[in-house]
Formats: C-alpha cells, structure tokens, sequence
C-alpha cells in the first residue's frame, strides 16, 4: 500500500512556550498560573481530571480564548506570531468543533482550504488514510466520522503546531491507529504538538507532561 | 481635595440658579410666555451633557479596545447610564416647555427627534451588556456597539433638521437653536453649561469608584 | 505543500459562495424574507390601496411603510447568517481559519444579494398593488440600491454582534434600531421625493455617505467583535 505522504512543510521550525497562564469564567479560576514549552518534534501531554481546564488551556493557546493573565508566545523560524496569525497557523482538534451540515465533507474541505489559502489537497490524503467518503454530507456523517473529518480539517493547511483536545474520542481501533500515525509523523517531521486527554494516553513520542487541577 | 471641588460645584450650581431666576432678563423674544423660557438655562445644559456621555463613552470604548483595561469599560458604560439619566431630564423638561410653548407635550420638533434617538440608543446599548455574562465579551461588544452608534449618530442630526424644517417651517425651532440673546442670558447659560457638564464628570466619577469598591468587595468575599 | 492559490478577495468569495450554497439547500432565510414581505404587502396595500388612501395622502404614508416592509422582512432574515454560526458551532472552525475582514465582506455582500434580490421582489408589486405613481423612478431606484446596502451592511454587523449574546432575536430589534434609524430617515424623505418629485432637502449622496460610514465602521470594528 502506497501511503500518499501528508506533505508537512519541511524547514519552517516552531517553537511554543507559554508562562503563568491563567483563567477565570467568573468566580472560577479554572487556569491558576499554568505554564509549559514544547520544542519542535515535542509533544506536551497535558492531562487532569473533568473539569481542571485542559479544554481551556487549549483555547487558549490557539487563540480562540484570550487569557486574563500570562504570555503565550508561539514562534516560526524565530519570528514570534501574535493572537491572529497564531489563530490561523494552528492546527486545532476539539470536540465542540463542527462543520456545515448542509455540505459534504468535500465542500467543507474545499472552502476551508480557500480561507486557509491553500489547496484541499492535503486533507484528501488524511481521509484516504482515514477512511472517509468525500461526497458523505457533513450532516450525515457518525461521530467516528466526524472525528475523521476533524483531522483532516485540523492538517489542511500543514500547521507546525497541532493542539489537540480529546484527540482519539469516537474513534474505532483502525482510525485510532490511523490518527496515531500522523501524529507520529508530524513530531517526526519536527512539529510540535499539545494533547489533551482526560484519560492516560499511551503514547511513544511525550516529551513533556503537564497535570492541571493539582 | 475632591470634596473641595464638589462643593464649589455645589456652588455654582446654586449660583447658576440664582442667576437663571434673578440675574437673567426676561428673555427670548417671540415666546408666549416669556418666564416659562427660564427652562433653556437647564434643560439645554442637560441635552449637552447627555451628548457629552455618548462622546465620553465612545472615546472610553476605544480606549477600552486598544488597551483592554476594564477599567475603561466600566467607565464607558458609567458614561452611557449618566447619560441616559441626562437625556430623559432633558427629554421631559423638553416636553414640559412644548406644552407650554406650542401647547403639545410632543411635536416630533428635529431636537426632540435627535434626542429620542439617542436614548434610544443608550437604551440599546445598556441591553446589550445586560445580555452578555462573561465580562471580557461584554466589554468588547458594547465598545464595539457604542463605536458603530458614533459612526452613525451624526447623520440623524444631519438630517433630520432638514426634512423637519422643510415640511413644518416654524420660527421658534430655528430660534430657539442660535444662541441669539444678550449677554447676561449667554453668561447664565454658559455657566450652566459648564455647571452641568462638571456635575456629569462629578457623578461619572464617583459612580466609577463606587463600582470598583463594589468588585472589589466582591473578589474579597472568596 | 501549502501554496499561496487564493486571495484576500478569494476568502470573501469563498464565504459567498458557501453563504448561498447553504442558503439553496435549506432556503430558511429566502423562505424567511419572502413570506414575510408578502404577507405585509397583501395586508399594507389591502388597507392602503387605491382604494383606502387618497392620492395626496399616498405619496406621503407609502414610501413609509415600504421601507417598513423591508426594513422587518430583513430583521427577520438576516441575522442568521451569524447566529446559525454560533448556535451550530461552526464559528469555532472560522473563528480559526477566516481572516476577519474576509469574513465580514463575503456575509456583507450575501446579506446585500439577499436585500437586493426582496427588493427587486416586493418594489413593483408594493407600486402595482397600491398604485403608487414614481415621477422619478432613476432615482427611486438608486435609493433603493443604497438603502438596501445600507440596510445589509448596518445588520451584518448588528448580527455579528447578537450572535454572541443571549436572547438573540429580540435584541437584534433592539439594537438594529437606533443604527438604521438615521438610513430609514433618508431613504424614506429619498423615496418620497421620488415619488412626488420633490426630494425636500436631503439628496442622494448623504445616503452614500452614510453607507461608506458604516462599510468603514464594520470593516474596523468586526475583527474586534468577532475575535477574543
């Protein structure tokens, strides 16, 4: 079997550190002052129980949330990237992530890929990995499904840094495998990544380990 | 010091007082009845200071964008209820005088068009804030909102006066808008103009203290 | 490989395209506008129609509630674009992915079609069904142009705005109102005057003003509104 390769954009080195984040809805200060760094090919696991902010710091990290307090600085090639540009250079799987029902997956890709500026490409080749018909409507698709169709909406424009949340939620034995080894792939070709999982992860390539809500 | 400065504002307004029922002539030409007219030496002060919040709270709003400092969101936000306060006095001193004056509490008079306008956008605006929990967002929006009304505020203004003016021609309107007195009138109603928009800043800034005391308070009690 | 294959102007395209793809499957907001604007219609020209008001009397109570009309038959369709955004969840992946002026443009330029196309709808059957005579029908059309780009651009924003926050639908009202007051203003003293000849002190290019006012007011703020 040939595997098509996901052509990650070799050469362009990243880098992420992030210092006394915190976060607070209200009363509750979810994020107390939580800091970390990743160096290219790092993977940062971050794990907690329910509820101790591994969704939020995740959001804050891609910019989507901004923090009350605390500096997150995400570098390319040395050249660090504010809020904005570190929004679009990301590449983000979530669970609350979701896409327009009344398209199929391939209308989804394709009109992401335009906003992204690039081709749809590359995420064709994760869900011929993966495992997904392109002309299913978004609406129609199952849960494992849809997590497929969030990886490959997560890889479309080759981020340097995935930030990952609940990665392998919904997925069955071959689109865990599948996921694993892009994954695998991407740390390979010097990228970054951050997980965030509830459960332990077991996983060869963790070069850092954070624990929220201790 | 600050209560120093509250008390000769306290002072002036009494001056300004004495001034509008003693000092000033009986005024304005063209009125039916010339003492009612005393009303202009408060109820045009307080249509300007309910202007001034709008102006007050958008430039805070920016501020607030620019440097994100809750500080000048609570400030904007303090702006916009002072000034609403300003505009209802205004707005009902506005209709007790056109009762008098014209003999109906309402006319759709341009000035009295423009300044429903406004409250209705400070109400709007107040709606805004009351609808959006996280704090963060909130500030953002309502900057965002309070800016958008800057932008298109002045074209009511604008126009208003003139398709008015066109279908109702009417002396008193076009009078009353130049600042055609004598002196004494014009130094009452500058000085009370002045009185007002300090009383404004006065209330603005101890409403924004007592806010911040209040959240302080309330991030003590966890 | 990631390249460079599409544009500033390409985004915004992007976003129209998929705005009336979406909008073409379900109809909800073409379904939306239209019913409502004819059911107004039927009731303002059954009531005010040749019949009901006198000739003098229409030039000046018509083009009121024309823009009344459009004015509500908009605030009932348009704000789905940015609410159906949030309440689906699929602004998570644009909030990460569009360039926020894009993204105004290509909603802008869906929420304008989507004006454009119930004026073009409701105008001569709202003339026909009450007999309203046009001594200027040029100019009617142009304020019909640039009070309906008007009437998108100051919604799209008010939209983006609500979407946001909770009980979407009646503060949508709330705020639209005092925004659009000052275009309602002109363009009804605009339609007037090109119904009966005479535009009575307001002209043409204060309505483009205010148009270029709120493009500009949208393109800053909206970055803003949409991005924490």
């Amino acid at each position: 079997m040939r595997r098509r390769n996901c052509g990650y954009s070799p050469g362009v080195t990243a880098t992420l550190r992030f210092d006394d984040v915190r976060r607070r809805f209200g009363r509750l200060a979810v994020l107390n002052g939580v800091s970390g760094r990743v160096e290219p090919g790092g993977m940062l696991l971050v794990t907690g129980r329910n509820g101790s902010g591994k969704s939020t710091l995740l959001r804050c990290l891609s910019g989507l949330l901004a923090p009350d307090a605390g500096t997150i600085a995400y570098r390319e090639n040395g050249a660090d990237l504010d809020v904005a540009e570190r929004r679009r250079r990301v590449g983000v799987v979530a669970p609350d992530l979701a896409f327009y029902e009344e398209l199929t997956v391939q209308e989804n890709l394709e009109f992401f890929a335009r906003l992204r500026r690039t081709g749809p490409e590359r995420g064709h080749a994760v869900l011929e990995r993966l495992g997904l018909p392109l002309d299913r409507l978004a609406g129609a698709l199952s849960s494992g499904m849809r997590q497929r169709l969030r990886w490959a909406w997560a890889l479309l424009h080759s981020p340097r840094l995935l930030l990952l949340d609940e990665p392998f939620q919904n997925f069955d034995r071959a689109g865990e495998d599948g996921a694993r080894a892009l994954l695998a792939e991407h740390l390979q070709n010097g990228g970054l990544a951050v997980v965030a999982s509830p459960l332990p992860l077991d996983f060869d390539h963790v070069s850092g380990h954070l624990e929220l809500g201790v | 010091m600050k209560t120093l400065l509250a008390w000769l504002l306290w002072l002036w307004m009494c001056l300004v007082i004495v001034g509008a029922f003693f000092y000033a002539p009986v005024v304005l030409q063209g009125f039916r009845t010339p003492g009612s007219s005393r009303i202009v030496f408060f109820h045009v002060p307080m249509a300007w200071s309910s202007f001034i919040g709008f102006i007050a709270a958008a430039v805070w709003s920016l501020l607030y964008l620019i440097r994100r400092n809750p500080r000048h969101d609570r400030a904007a936000a303090v702006a916009i209820e002072i000034g609403l306060l300003f505009g209802i006095l205004a707005t009902l001193t506005g209709a007790m005088w056109a009762r008098i004056e014209w003999g109906a509490w309402w006319n759709w008079d341009p000035r009295q068009t423009s300044i429903l306008a406004v409250i209705l956008f400070y109400g709007a605006y107040l709606a805004l804030r009351q609808s959006v929990e996280e704090p963060e967002k909130r500030a953002r929006l309502a900057a965002a909102y309070a800016l958008l009304g800057l932008a298109v505020t002045p074209f009511l203004f604008w126009v208003v006066p003139r398709i008015t003016f066109s279908l109702h021609p009417d002396p008193v309107v076009n009078r009353s808008g130049k600042v055609d007195m004598d002196a004494a009138n014009e130094q009452v109603l500058f000085a009370s103009g002045f009185g007002f928009a300090a009383l404004f800043f006065w209330m603005q800034n101890l409403q924004c203290r007592l806010e911040a005391l209040a959240e302080r308070r309330a991030a003590l009690k966890e | 490989m990631s390249r460079d294959t599409s544009s500033w102007a390409s985004e915004a395209a992007a976003v129209f395209v998929k705005e009336w793809r979406c909008e073409f499957r379900t109809r909800y907001a073409l379904n939306t506008l239209a019913l409502f604007a004819f059911t107004t219609l039927v009731v303002v020209s059954f009531s005010l129609g040749p019949m009901g008001v006198a000739r003098a009397q229409g030039t000046a109570v018509l083009p009121v509630l024309l823009w009344i009309i459009l004015l509500f038959s908009v605030a009932a369709g348009l704000p789905r674009a940015f609410v159906q955004e949030e309440e689906t969840h699929t602004a998570t992946a644009l909030r990460l992915a569009a360039t926020p002026s894009a993204l105004f443009c290509g909603k802008l330029l869906y929420g304008l079609t989507l004006v454009l196309a119930l004026e073009v709808f409701v105008t001569p059957a709202y003339l026909i069904m009450t007999s309203l005579e046009v001594t200027s029908p040029w100019l009617l059309a142009g304020v019909l142009a640039a009070g309906g780009y008007g009437l998108a651009a100051g919604s799209t924003l008010v939209a983006a705005i609500i979407a946001q926050a909770r009980s979407k639908g009646a503060l949508f009202s709330v705020l639209s109102f005092p925004v659009l007051l000052p275009l309602l203003v002109l363009t009804v003293e605009l339609t007037r005057g090109a119904a009966a000849g005479d535009a009575a002190g307001v002209s043409l290019p204060v309505l483009l003003l205010y148009d270029a006012s709120v493009t500009v007011a949208g393109l800053m703020l909206f970055p803003v509104v949409w991005n924490p």
